[in-house]
């Protein structure tokens, strides 16, 4: 077999391996821009690389390096197929001057590779293919790995590379968050996993099915491109000026690329006028190599894909959050943050201890905590416990505003003792207060109470009470940011007050304060209020 | 109003944003962004700037919002293109998460190709 073939040969393999994991990898996509298009990114240069193989009469290594590298470069597509780029660039070098291809051929061309990478950035961000190619190749120069043949060589390096993607997300803040490990870190695997089976003349490893722990459910909630269609072709004509081109092309959408020169111009454009960009191009000369993505199609077939491996509720959660919750806006505020059950209910209509057992068992998950958000609930929360054989664990939240503190440190993945000790100091951090309206004359606190008259109340004491609701909402408020507190939370009730009034004396007296404000739909308490 | 502050209306009163505050915003992400191995400050400014992160970034609102122009050196041997296309879009994106302004254009410039050690 000459250098030749053997290079189609694992090419043919690397590639083969990227097409069937494609539409994976495309799904992981988060970063540096998440529009779900590593996967065919890769797959693009890739092939654009075999295409120049496939047209090779190369004799000799060093040929087949240079026209390699120049592949790669002019057929490099997006962010990781310019890094992939460069990372052949490095091993190319490295195997053009090498006599055999034998472990220390690859070892060289892993660690040059690596070394190609990272010069081509200022400030290289680990988490990415970056990191990943980088422990490839220290893997590689493991003085351990000296004896391996290239085929056991290879071998080792993709046990290393998976432990390195598994790695990403806690190297990388937007892929945590996502719940995915990186694409372009994913894909390089791919090609490593495609070039060993080639060597050792196994058959190419089929894709891995769908990890529902890969395609997290946050990686749906991402923004549209504003255009439609990705319209990318090639002009060949004489004396075509790029500049007026673009200007003309620039008026029909954004990510506008010409470049070329006066007889071969390439365009991408991104447009909701696919017809009209070619126009321009048919105007000017004969257009070729003409694709037109819908990326809407893409982007909306890619959150079905993630829809659809999200977890089905009959999965177990480590632990499950159940909660006590009156008004529908609060139900949703609670549900975003994963409570697992809500039930319906609070002041005046506190749920009986069946209702919380009932919410308990439905939990998917062997470890519940539960969130009474009122005083009069916590009892029969404590006595549900007790009734089911599941752990769990009362958080002993006295309103709907210092339960919502709670829930936002919640993380499903997290143990329920850990859980439960971040929603305490949640609980010990949060200052909460409500605003409504007398039901007899009283006196509470010092505050003497009308009748009918708006009522505040901070951390269960009466503040103040008068007819006006703005005065009575600017005392509670006044109470809980006393102590340097900086956020503030409002939850409109069902009988939802006017806001506007109070909200500019707020922000007259605390500018620097932090308000967000969230229709609660609760009975009974026109305005609840928390402060952290 | 502060001069040359880039304003957002909202409900509460409006919210200011130094032209500074987004060139470090647009520094930052530039920085990290593949192929970008330097920022080219030009005449003055750049004997002003020297190794600031902001050099070479000049940032301008218009009618239709933000407009950003970056002059970037560039790794050798990468497809330019691309790696302006990826400064362009990066940029975009970590612009509006971020301030929430709308970015009307992302001018990247490749001043200067370099080929490292």
């Amino acid at each position: 077999m000459t250098e030749l073939e053997r290079a189609k040969e694992l090419g043919q393999a690397a590639l083969a391996t990227l097409e069937a994991n494609r539409r994976r990898i495309d799904d992981l996509n988060v970063y540096p821009v998440p529009d779900g298009d590593t996967g065919t990114n890769l797959t693009l240069t890739a092939r654009a690389i075999m295409e120049v193989l496939d047209a090779s009469t190369a004799e000799d290594r060093a040929t087949l390096a240079k026209e390699l590298t120049r592949a790669a470069l002019m057929g490099a597509r997006g962010n990781s197929g310019v890094i992939f780029s460069q990372i052949l660039r490095g091993a190319a070098e490295a195997l053009g001057e090498a006599g055999l291809l034998d472990a220390a051929t690859i070892r060289r061309a892993f660690r040059a590779a690596s070394d190609a990478a990272y010069r081509a950035v200022r400030r290289p961000v680990e988490g990415t293919m970056l990191s990943v190619i980088r422990e490839l190749a220290e893997e590689a120069e493991d003085p351990r790995n000296a004896a391996l043949e290239p085929a056991a060589l290879l071998k080792k390096l993709i046990e290393r590379g998976e432990d390195a993607l598994a790695r990403t997300p806690d190297q990388l803040e937007v892929l945590r968050e996502a719940g995915v490990v990186d694409a372009g870190g994913a894909g390089l695997l791919e090609i490593v996993r495609g070039v060993s089976a080639a060597l050792s003349g196994e058959p190419i490893p089929d894709a891995p099915a769908v990890d529902a722990h890969e395609a997290g459910f946050d990686a749906v909630h991402q923004e549209l491109s504003e255009f439609r269609y990705c319209t990318v072709f090639v002009i060949e004509g004489e004396g075509l000026d790029a500049e007026t081109l673009e200007g003309q092309l620039d008026e029909l959408g954004d990510s506008l690329l010409v470049v070329g020169d006066a007889t071969a111009l390439k365009i991408h454009v991104h447009t909701d006028e696919p017809g009209r960009a070619l126009a321009f191009g048919t105007a000017l000369g004969t257009i070729e190599g003409v694709e037109i993505a819908n990326m809407h199609t893409q982007t909306q077939q890619r959150s079905e894909r993630i829809l659809e491996s999200v977890p089905d509720p009959g999965l177990t959660l480590e632990t499950g959050v159940v909660a006590v919750v009156p008004g529908a806006g609060n139900r949703r505020l609670f549900e975003s943050y994963g409570a697992a059950k809500v039930i319906e209910g609070g002041q005046t209509m506190n749920p009986s201890t069946a209702d919380i057992v009932a919410a308990i068992q439905a939990t998917p998950a062997t470890e519940v905590l539960v969130l009474p958000n009122n005083s009069n609930v916590i009892l029969s929360a404590e006595q549900a416990a007790k009734l089911v054989d599941k752990h769990v664990r009362v958080i002993p939240s006295r309103s709907v505003p210092a339960g919502l503190a709670a829930i936002v440190r919640y993380l499903p993945s997290l143990s329920a003792e850990e859980n439960e000790a971040a929603m305490l100091e949640a609980l010990d951090q949060v200052a909460t207060g409500e605003v409504t309206v007398a039901s007899r004359d009283v006196e509470l606190d010092g505050v003497e109470v009308r009748k009918g008259a708006w009522l505040g109340l901070a951390d269960g004491a009466a503040v103040a009470s008068s007819a006006d609701f703005d005065e009575v909402a600017c005392a509670v408020a006044e109470k809980l940011l006393g102590d340097g507190r900086e956020v503030l939370t409002l939850l409109t009730g069902e009988d939802e007050p006017d806001l506007v009034n109070f909200l500019r004396r707020l922000q007259e007296l605390h500018p620097a304060v932090e308000l967000d404000v969230q229709p609660g739909g609760q009975p009974h308490y026109p305005l609840l209020l928390s402060a952290e | 109003m502060q001069q040359g502050h880039l304003t957002e209306q909202s409900e509460l009163g409006a919210i200011r944003i130094a032209p500074d505050a987004i060139a470090q915003i647009v520094g930052h992400t530039a920085a990290e962004c593949y192929g970008v191995v330097g920022m080219a400050g030009k005449g003055l400014t750049r004997l002003l700037t020297r190794d600031k992160l902001t050099q070479g970034i000049d940032v301008s609102s218009t009618d239709d919002g933000l407009r950003v122009d970056l002059h970037v050196v560039v790794e050798y041997g990468l497809n330019l293109a691309e790696v302006a296309a990826t400064v362009r879009s990066r940029v975009a994106y970590e612009l509006e998460r971020l301030t929430g302004l709308r970015v009307a254009a992302v001018e990247v410039h490749i001043e200067d190709v370099r080929r490292s050690a």
